[in-house]
């Protein structure tokens, strides 16, 4: 327990601190060779602060981040850590790079020591710091464990340990949190908010807008430069736009009438439900309600929510340019379109054990033409082991498989025309141009010549990538990959599609267009299994299915699976958001109690009235200003992690 | 220095960790120094070779059986209608003796009988020594016969350090050099641009050590991965080779120390410089290796080496390792005929270290 | 060698026809592309068998001149200096001291400024007129047992010759002739040792560069996920493995005609037999390369991990094949080892085609061993790809 108060010396800093400049950046700038990676930035971090760097893949993010480390020089422009240069700063810089950075054979203990003696500290203080920062994120049981051997969250909070442990007061954070699951994420940030908590300063970039509201402060990166800085707040509400939630029995007519009403600045469609953004000023629920009912629409409920952070982003980044419309699937006319509610892909009882492991335990599944099942689970969980079996890549220890009405044997040719896959990692041949990759991928699946060039030119078009074909795809961002292998995968018309976390890396704009892809996919039919970390994103599948130790654990739509959680999520903006979530941890218990920012979520089991008062009256007793208390309802987030807990506490197996 | 240990000791425990590395560094070594040893003499023996008797007397049968009688020679027989010349042709043997017709009858009289005999050139260094053998045996024979009055001088040759002209005794150290030449830079390399390849060296810049300690560090702990290596490699030559200390062993220690930190610097060097583990290895092998392979004397002595690539040689550290390891398990010469070698050797490896150095000093990203 | 690439293709071919060809162009067109755009590989396919060529020919030789000899001359009389310049006009041996004692001159030796010793003794020129076989001693540092060997013969021939020319003076009757042995040396008159290394080394690099493409190649597709993609494609194991092999195949063909050049321009190497069996040969070696690339591959989840596997096969392939260092030198136990490697069959028919002017009646022993060599190697590794991936 001494241990555990150690740090808050540190934390009773002086108030001025505050105020300190902990980073200050003025047009940076960075080339490499003829390409300009970050193109005049400028940058202000006041100490004690969370800021969060926003972007997607290639847009200069690491690059920043390797700068202000003090480990790669800049091109040109003023960098001041603490008021000294990045390199003298290194000693008060901890650096966690996007990459694990750990010696995945070394030990947790070993890890800590050597980075310690590094950063030249006594082997009893590095061992003193490093059990307590241990303790702090409950992994001092794994001690010995060799680091290779750590699920992805505990590797990152590992990292984590070790860029600690020379106390740095600038904690720079690249994607901390990239591949790992939802409930690891959440722990990690927990840790962040507890260390910002204590007067560290943190910069941390993510492409997680769920992480982004858990900012102090935030700011856009795109193609080398900053946008639409502020307070996750300030971010949502300056494009000024209003967002309704609309629910109806036929998603598909919905969007299509709703996309060109006027006054309606953009939708997206979910799983069981449709997002309409309009401006503020405009009527919006009214507007919606008016055309929909034009063209005999019934609606099952509308309602106005306050926008989402990817609403504010989705705006700037078409401001800036850069949406893709997505054409047509120029599809086989002669062939006609797969009967919706057939099964495609089927797995009954499936089991798979590697040696004296089970990876997959008892796996039921249904996929039915026109159906977008989301596949979800923390990493490790046996999503990815699913997966190949479903498609055949990999043979069930026992039980059955159907795909595209076969069974037994999923590896003859025929049934592989049928399917399209794109694997977790890039498919694409980097050293092939994107015209000579779809090439190859349009003559191995034997799309029949003439229909070849209509299909390669659709799949440019839609990924935005016209009279570019002759680029080398090594020479591609990540997110531009994706997309040219997610249509280089619907080349030849396929019945099922199998796609293993096909939007990592890809950013918003790109992402929605993917899923515009996927939803006309299964308009035609297409029966579709995807998995992805995105929660968000997983509310547009249809129906989803949570994955933990092997076992699906729970299944059903979107709502269905929100309206499993018992209780409601309450979300209280606070002064003193600090010191709210800890006094609410004390009477909610710390897994209830979540700091986003400004404020606190609280997972409460009476009925909201009850626990706003009794929220209100604690927070009162602190001399805790409470500026609002919203219900705002459980997010997939919310609910994975909840099952995910259960499931670890029932199954009694460890996810480490 | 503290910082250097702690590198070091990290660096010992990620060897100790992972099974294909400590294989790498403690067991193939030995089965390359041991295959180094017996696929690399040169002295040949049971060469096949066909005698034709186109004589078929006494005298040309005993001098036949002269040819029998050496440990370099299997006779095999001849086909009934085949030429000498074919039998090499086919590759069944690799000479052919001629022994002419009126072989004894011209001996006897004292006429010069004159014997054919065909080599097959195609090994040069083979040829070469059947040559000289070929003239050794003649001259056995005519000298036992007691056909010939006594010669005017004879020659009386005394083979010295190795009189059974046992190649592994030669071979054997220098083996030993040349596998020091591939597996300490390797697993140095490997660990350098392992860092690299996988980040962790970013890691490393953020902290406050120096170039200069990082790179001591992992050259500190390869170093007695290297020792470690080599011990087993002495145990090796004994047991294998038959091959012990001669004389003074102090130079041979001390060149060692020298030869090991010069081995490892060559690898700290080429990992430094090159952030692809693959890549790492293929320099590795075909600078370091083939150079140590083919420009030390391993095989052949480095004067035989052409003038033009010579020169190479001194820049190559196996070329004095194996000077040394030969002195010390074969000649014995000690210190004067080897004082210089620890110095060149050190002097090469502080180089190797210098040139890393140069690459690494700013303990940044380059690009 | 045309001709045999054209053969290769149509094998392929027919193959291709029974695995419905449609599937196997753009397989193999991609391949193709890819091996084409790779700077590296094609770097790779040239650069390093040219520069081993180059320094095994040129650095392995064996020929041994300026021996140094250090000189004892006790007797000092014209007949022992007749003697001295009959060494110093060899050739073979330079002189670069004379010593007063037997200790002096080996102590010259222990410390290698001095590789033999000759001493005359005191009683030489007495022995040699009372018609006496007046001795002389030979010191050879046997360090190096071949250029002991090799120093003994020249010494042996000296005084060889010597003896003759001094017998000339004394009369016939007189003469203790008894035979005279003339060696013709076949093949290789001149003894250029590079005409035996660069034969035998082209079988070496071509399996060796072939394992090493084959697993790269491979091993980028297993390390960058891109084989999970392929083998979703209705292509088969089969069908993936041949476009994978066929295009290595054809380029590497490029690789025998620059391996061939080099020995060929550089080295002068006669060509006196069939290019077209040596074509044969040189492109069952590569097939056994790429068999032992692609089985390696098999078992390895990076390049990294390969090429630390070529460090268990590769070093025998090259040590036991009888290129460097000939096989009867080998221990008898090790010798049979050496029936296994393609490369020592590929050596004996590269030797006994370009040097010997050997044809396929002499060598189809070899070739047959090549054939099955390559066989095994590819239908293993084929055969585990399938296993893995089928």
């Amino acid at each position: 327990m001494t241990q555990g108060d150690r740090p808050r010396e540190s934390t009773a800093a002086p108030v001025e601190r505050l105020r300190e400049s902990a980073v200050s950046v003025r047009d940076l700038r960075k080339s490499y060779g003829t390409v300009e990676a970050v193109r005049g930035i400028d940058l202000d971090v006041s100490a004690g602060e969370i800021f969060g760097l926003i972007g997607p893949d290639g847009a200069g993010k690491t690059s920043t981040f390797q700068i202000l480390a003090g480990v790669m020089a800049e091109t040109s422009g003023d960098v001041q850590i603490f008021g000294r240069s990045p390199v003298e700063a290194r000693p008060a810089v901890g650096y966690l790079s996007q990459a694990f950075s750990l010696y995945l054979d070394l030990s947790v203990a070993e890890n800590i020591r050597y980075i310690g003696s590094l950063r030249r500290l006594g082997v009893s203080e590095i061992d003193e710091r490093g059990d307590h920062y241990l303790e702090m994120f409950d992994m001092l049981r794994f001690r010995d464990r060799l680091a290779g051997r750590l699920s992805g969250g505990m590797k990152q909070k590992l990292a984590l340990v070790c860029a600690l442990i020379a106390r740095p007061r600038l904690l720079l954070l690249d994607e901390p949190t990239t591949g790992v699951d939802p409930v690891s994420r959440r722990e990690f940030w927990d840790a962040l908010a507890e260390l910002s908590g204590m007067g560290m300063t943190i910069v941390v970039a993510t492409p997680y807008l769920d992480e982004a509201e858990r900012c102090g402060r935030l700011a856009l990166m795109h193609q080398g430069r900053l946008h639409d800085s502020g307070t996750p707040g300030e971010v949502r509400r300056r494009p000024r736009l209003k967002r309704i939630r609309v629910r109806t029995g036929n998603l598909e007519a919905a969007e299509r009438i709703l996309e060109t009403a006027s006054g309606v600045r953009d939708t997206q469609r979910f799983g069981d439900s449709l997002d309409v953004m309009v401006d503020e000023t405009d009527g919006g629920e009214a507007v919606a309600r008016e055309a929909l009912a034009r063209e005999g629409v019934d609606i099952s409920d509308l309602r106005t929510e306050p926008p989402t952070l990817e609403n504010a982003f989705v705006a700037v980044l078409r401001s800036l340019g850069g949406e893709i419309v997505v054409p047509p699937f120029p599809f086989d006319r002669t062939r006609s379109p797969v009967q919706s509610g057939k099964v495609a892909i089927g797995a009954y009882g499936v089991r798979k054990w590697f040696g004296s492991f089970q990876a997959v335990d008892d796996v039921t599944v249904e996929v039915r033409h026109g159906e977008v099942y989301g596949l979800l689970g923390a990493n490790g969980a046996g999503k990815t082991t699913t997966i190949k079996m479903l498609c055949g890549l990999l043979g069930p220890t026992s039980g059955d498989i159907e795909l595209a009405g076969e069974r037994g044997s999923l590896r003859t040719a025929e049934v592989r025309s049928r399917i399209g896959y794109m694997s977790q990692k890039f498919s694409l041949y980097d050293d092939l141009t994107i015209a000579e990759n779809l090439r190859f991928f349009a003559g191995v699946y034997g799309v029949p010549r003439g229909e070849r060039d209509r299909r390669i030119s659709w799949v440019l078009e839609a990924s935005g990538l016209v009279g570019r074909e002759s680029l080398m795809t090594s020479s591609l961002p990540g997110g531009w990959k994706q997309r040219v292998a997610f249509g280089a995968s619907l080349m030849h018309a396929p019945s099922v599609l199998f796609l293993d976390e096909p939007t990592s890396g890809v950013d918003p704009l790109a992402r929605r267009a993917l899923w515009k892809m996927i939803n006309a996919m299964a308009d035609r039919g297409v029966a579709i299994l995807v998995t992805t970390h995105y929660l968000e994103e997983a509310e547009q599948c249809n129906r989803l299915g949570f994955m933990a130790a092997g076992a699906i654990v729970a299944e059903g739509s979107p709502t269905q699976m929100k309206a499993r959680m018992g209780g409601r999520l309450l979300e209280v903006q606070v002064g003193d958001a600090r010191r709210a979530t800890l006094a609410l941890r004390e009477a909610f218990g710390s897994q209830r109690v979540s700091q986003f920012g400004d404020r606190v979520h609280v997972h409460v089991d009476t009925p909201v009235e009850i626990a706003g008062a009794r929220i209100r009256g604690l927070l009162a007793e602190h001399a805790i200003d409470v500026a609002r208390l919203d219900d705002i309802g459980f997010s997939l987030e919310d609910v994975f992690i909840d099952v995910v807990n259960r499931a670890r506490d029932s199954g009694g197996r460890e996810t480490a | 220095m503290k910082r250097i240990v702690a590198q070091s000791r990290k660096e010992l425990t990620q060897v100790r960790r992972d099974a294909l590395v400590l294989f790498l560094a403690l067991v193939l070594p030995q089965i390359l120094l041991t295959l180094f040893g017996t696929a690399l003499s040169l002295t040949v023996k049971d060469v096949p070779i066909v005698i034709q008797d186109l004589d078929q007397s006494a005298y040309s049968r005993a001098y036949a059986d002269a040819w029998r009688q050496t440990l370099t020679f299997r006779v095999v027989d001849l086909g009934l209608d085949e030429q000498p010349s074919e039998a090499l042709d086919r590759g069944v043997a690799r000479a052919a003796i001629v022994i002419p017709h009126h072989f004894e009858r011209d001996a006897l009289r004292g006429v010069p009988a004159d014997v054919q005999i065909l080599v097959d050139a195609t090994d040069a260094n083979t040829a070469n020594v059947m040559r000289g053998n070929a003239f050794g045996v003649s001259a056995t024979f005519a000298r036992s016969q007691r056909l010939v009055a006594p010669l005017p001088i004879d020659a009386e040759a005394r083979l010295w350090y190795n009189p059974g002209r046992d190649s592994m005794r030669f071979v054997g150290p220098g083996a030993f050099a040349v596998t020091f030449a591939l597996f300490p830079p390797l697993l140095a390399a490997l660990a350098l641009s392992r860092e690299g390849e996988q980040k962790t060296v970013i890691q490393v810049y953020t902290s406050s050590i120096s170039a200069r300690e990082y790179l001591l560090g992992k050259t500190l702990a390869f170093w007695l991965v290297a020792v470690l290596q080599w011990a087993i490699g002495v145990g090796v030559l004994y047991f294998f080779f038959g091959l012990w200390f001669v004389g003074d062993p102090t130079p041979f220690l001390a060149g060692t120390v020298s030869y090991l930190f010069c081995c490892v610097a060559f690898g700290v060097m080429v990992g430094s410089a090159i952030p692809n583990q693959a890549a790492a290895i293929q320099a590795v092998q075909i600078v370091g290796f083939l150079m140590s392979f083919l420009l030390s004397g391993l095989i052949f002595p480095v004067a035989n080496i052409p003038a033009s690539i010579r020169w190479i040689s001194y820049f190559v550290p196996a070329r004095y390792y194996i000077e040394l390891s030969r002195d010390a398990f074969i000649r014995g010469g000690g210190w004067p005929a080897v004082w210089h070698i620890p110095f060149v050797l050190a002097g090469i490896g502080l180089v190797f270290l210098l040139i890393a150095w140069k690459r690494m000093r700013r303990m940044q990203v380059s690009a | 060698m045309e001709a045999d690439a054209t053969n290769a293709g149509v094998g392929v071919r027919t193959l291709g026809g029974r695995l419905a060809e449609g599937r196997l162009v753009p397989l193999f067109l991609k391949e193709l592309t890819q091996l084409g755009r790779n700077r590296r590989l094609v770097v790779m396919l040239v650069v390093p068998p040219t520069i081993q060529l180059l320094l095994f020919g040129f650095a392995l030789n064996p020929e041994v001149t300026g021996l140094r000899l250090a000189v004892v001359d006790q007797s000092r009389t014209p007949e022992s200096r007749q003697v001295v310049s009959a060494f110093a006009s060899s050739g073979s041996f330079v002189i670069p001291a004379q010593f007063a004692s037997a200790e002096q001159a080996g102590a010259s030796i222990s410390n290698g400024d001095a590789d033999a010793a000759l001493v005359i003794p005191f009683d030489f020129a007495e022995r040699r007129v009372r018609g006496d076989t007046a001795t002389v001693q030979l010191l050879l540092d046997a360090t190096n047992a071949n250029t002991a060997a090799i120093a003994g013969g020249y010494a042996a021939r000296i005084v060889e010759s010597l003896n003759r020319s001094l017998l000339a003076e004394v009369p016939r009757a007189a003469r203790p002739i008894g035979l005279t042995t003339t060696v013709t040396l076949l093949y290789n008159p001149g003894l250029l040792n590079s005409w035996f290394i660069t034969t035998g080394l082209i079988g070496t690099l071509l399996v060796l560069v072939g394992s090493l493409v084959a697993s790269g190649s491979l091993v980028v597709e297993k390390e960058t996920g891109t084989i999970e993609q392929l083998l979703m494609t209705p292509a088969s194991a089969t069908e993936i493995i041949v476009a994978k092999m066929a295009p290595l195949l054809l380029l590497l063909t490029a690789d025998i005609v620059i391996a061939l050049s080099v020995a060929r321009i550089v080295f002068d190497v006669p060509v006196r037999g069939s290019l077209a069996l040596f074509g044969v040969a040189g492109i069952l070696c590569v097939l056994s390369g790429i068999g032992i690339g692609t089985f390696i591959a098999t078992f390895t989840k990076s390049q990294q991990q390969a090429q630390l596997m070529g460090f268990f096969v590769n070093p025998p392939i090259a040590l036991l094949s009888g290129v460097v260092t000939p096989i009867e030198a080998m221990p008898e136990w090790i010798r049979p080892f050496t029936l296994v490697n393609p490369v020592r069959h590929f050596a004996t028919i590269s030797r006994g085609v370009l040097l010997k002017g050997a044809g396929l009646d002499v060598l189809y022993p070899h070739l047959l061993a090549l054939v099955a060599a390559a066989v095994l190697l590819v239908g293993i590794s084929a055969w585990r790809f399938r296993k893995q991936f089928g």
